[in-house]
């Protein structure tokens, strides 16, 4: 019989790890005492990962604290074959996707038993796995047992607790903003997409402006792009997925445009908000957001590493991509009319010492503030709405649905991107004026809060 | 070092029987190694528990074991995880004898009873490696309950 070993757990059966047959563990002190235990359930994480569930404080804990390595044996509930499994302690997890899925299963096994309360998870223990091999000889063979084979484990990958993960927190959005800012930061913590960004169509459909991002210095929000050009344009025009390593610079998002325009200052109306990226990406990944064949966004990541994004990137992105499409499309779609009654808080207007100018350029359709640029279109004409009325009646509470009847805003009759451009408005503020700020203050409300006074200013061009 | 504890008649009743029995031991680094035994039996003087590990998967337990002779065993009984830990040193390692042979048969037998109540299939645990095996004496140090739960590794008093 050859044996069976390796560094990782791609020849165990996925069974043994099913929490049929008890599992020992042997751990061993500081001083040299070992310690032998059983564990009802050993999780698989990923071929190089397990977890164990910490629910009280005994010797096993103790031990790994002091010396992180333990040794598993582990039992097959269908044959009784044995494999011994060396692991090492790497963290305790005491939040997230893992331990509530831990948490849960034992408040379930603790509620059959009666013990509710009693058994209670601490903590998810993960360890990671050094080598793993079959125990030869554990069981005599059948008298007329066949030679063995051994049958490739089915693949399991982690990814689709992470996927679970991700789709969670986008169901569970309460608005749009939520929505966007969560589905990043899922694709970074339980994907390891560490620099990302999502783009949204403007009303004209001919540019696509970002409306928030992640892993880059500055956000990035409002800055656009050209459908058609650049990895991000031709991604939206073509409504295919791209990835690509070695990318010409010129190609990166259509951003060539950049260093002429930040120098320009005030004179020019219109400049170019930078998009973030990293000056050293070597793999970029970029995918449509589609519900039918519409539009409803896109998605880029980017990697230092050349081999960063894996055919398996793809078939993942592609997947929480089209849930995103999804929630995007709901989250815009909504009917505001349902908005609950929303209690007035005090108004929270500090006049402070700090004053801010302004000015609103009617022709170029655009907002300057302390003389540099902010914002244009929709979401300057929304601004320049919220400070008239603040500065003409005093006003701070607003709603969605108002906005929507304006008709002096200019927004479509129907799909109005309304949540999006005060998202993007928000970001902006949050870069370029920070004293002046537009929180949600409940579904369809939103206020405004300032730390400073304003000075308002309208120029035709 | 403490005086060997005790095992009452009881606990050794209940250490023979057809349970679970494994081993835990250490190499010269202090890493841990796991191992099921094929049963064990408790000295007449009540103070050493001879445990049985079969020769063709034992090698890194018996290197650990002539390495330093730390050594723990637990017993559970699968039925109602009723378990027991006995810690100490091991001050004999010999090839068990055609006596024990016997008695680890009527062992793994029970064993299989024993797992047959908690759905094992007999025609899998009735093959369990239990022969040629190693006798290790380990002269008993402490014995703690490891039942599950939160008293799980309190020390049992001593009848020493």
């Amino acid at each position: 019989m050859s044996t069976h070993k390796g560094l990782d757990l791609a020849m165990i059966p996925p069974r043994c790890f099913q929490g049929v047959v008890p599992a020992i563990i042997a751990t061993c002190s500081a001083e040299g005492e070992p310690n032998v235990t059983y564990l009802s359930h050993v999780y698989w994480l990923d071929r190089k990962h397990v977890a164990i569930s910490r629910q009280f404080f005994n010797k096993t804990v103790r031990n790994i604290t002091a010396n992180p390595y333990a040794s598993l044996q582990l039992y097959d509930p269908l044959t009784f074959e044995a494999y011994e499994v060396d692991i090492r302690f790497v963290r305790s997890e005491t939040t997230g996707a893992l331990f509530e899925m831990m948490a849960v299963r034992i408040e379930a096994i603790a509620s059959l038993a009666g013990m509710k309360g009693i058994f209670k998870l601490i903590a998810a223990d993960v360890y990671e796995v050094t080598s793993a091999q079959a125990t030869t000889h554990y069981l005599q063979p059948a008298p007329d047992d066949p030679p063995r084979v051994w049958p490739a484990p089915p693949e399991r990958r982690s990814e689709m607790r992470a996927l679970q993960v991700v789709s969670d927190r986008m169901n569970r959005a309460a608005d749009l903003e939520e929505l966007l800012g969560s589905f990043l930061v899922a694709l970074r913590d339980e994907l390891g997409f560490e620099h990302s960004m999502l783009f949204l169509p403007d009303d004209e459909g001919t540019k696509l402006f970002a409306v928030t991002s992640i892993g880059y210095g500055e956000s990035g929000a409002g800055a656009e792009v050209e459908i058609g050009s650049g990895l991000v344009g031709t991604v939206a025009q073509q409504r295919k997925l791209l990835r690509l390593s070695d990318l010409p610079s010129d190609l990166r998002y259509g951003r060539a445009i950049r260093g002429q325009t930040n120098a320009r200052g005030e004179h020019v109306l219109t400049p170019e908000i930078p998009l973030p990226g990293l000056a050293d990406a070597q793999s970029h990944l970029a995918i449509p957001l589609l519900l039918q064949d519409r539009l409803i966004g896109v998605l880029a990541v980017e990697s230092r590493d050349p081999l960063g994004f894996d055919d398996w990137h793809e078939a993942f992105l592609n997947i929480v991509g089209n849930q995103a499409a999804i929630a995007i499309e709901r989250m815009v779609d909504r009917d505001d009319d349902d908005v609950t009654e929303v209690v007035p808080a005090p108004p929270s207007i500090t006049d402070g010492r700090r004053s801010h100018s302004f000015r609103f350029y009617k022709g170029e359709d655009c907002i300057f503030v302390d003389g540099e640029y902010l914002i244009r279109n929709v979401p300057a004409r929304l601004l320049w709405k919220i400070l008239r009325s603040f500065a003409d009646e005093g006003r701070t509470e607003f709603t969605n649905r108002e906005l929507r009847l304006d008709p002096s805003l200019g927004l479509p009759a129907v799909k109005d991107n309304l949540e999006s451009r005060l998202i993007l408005l928000r970001k902006r503020l949050e870069q370029k004026c920070p004293d002046l700020r537009i929180p949600s203050s409940s579904r369809g409300h939103f206020r405004l809060e300032m730390d400073c006074r304003v000075e308002l200013e309208e120029r035709d061009s | 070092m403490d005086s060997p504890a005790a095992i009452s008649d009881d606990l050794a009743t209940f250490l023979e029987s057809g349970i679970s029995v494994v081993v835990g031991s250490r190499d010269a680094q202090r890493r841990p190694a796991a191992m099921r035994a094929a049963g064990a039996v408790v000295s007449a003087d009540r103070r050493s528990v001879t445990v049985f590990l079969p020769d063709q998967n034992a090698a890194r337990t018996l290197d650990n074991l002539r390495d330093n002779g730390r050594i723990a065993v637990t017993f559970s009984r699968p039925s109602d995880h009723r378990s027991i830990q006995v810690k100490g040193s091991c001050v004999e390692l010999r090839p068990a004898t055609e006596d024990e042979r016997a008695r680890r048969e009527t062992y793994v037998a029970a064993f299989v009873d024993e797992l047959a109540t908690v759905g094992m299939a007999r025609e899998n645990t009735g093959r369990l490696t239990s022969w040629p095996s190693v006798a290790v004496r380990v002269e008993v140090e402490e014995v703690f309950d490891q039942t599950p739960g939160p008293a799980a590794g309190q020390k049992l008093g001593r009848t020493a």
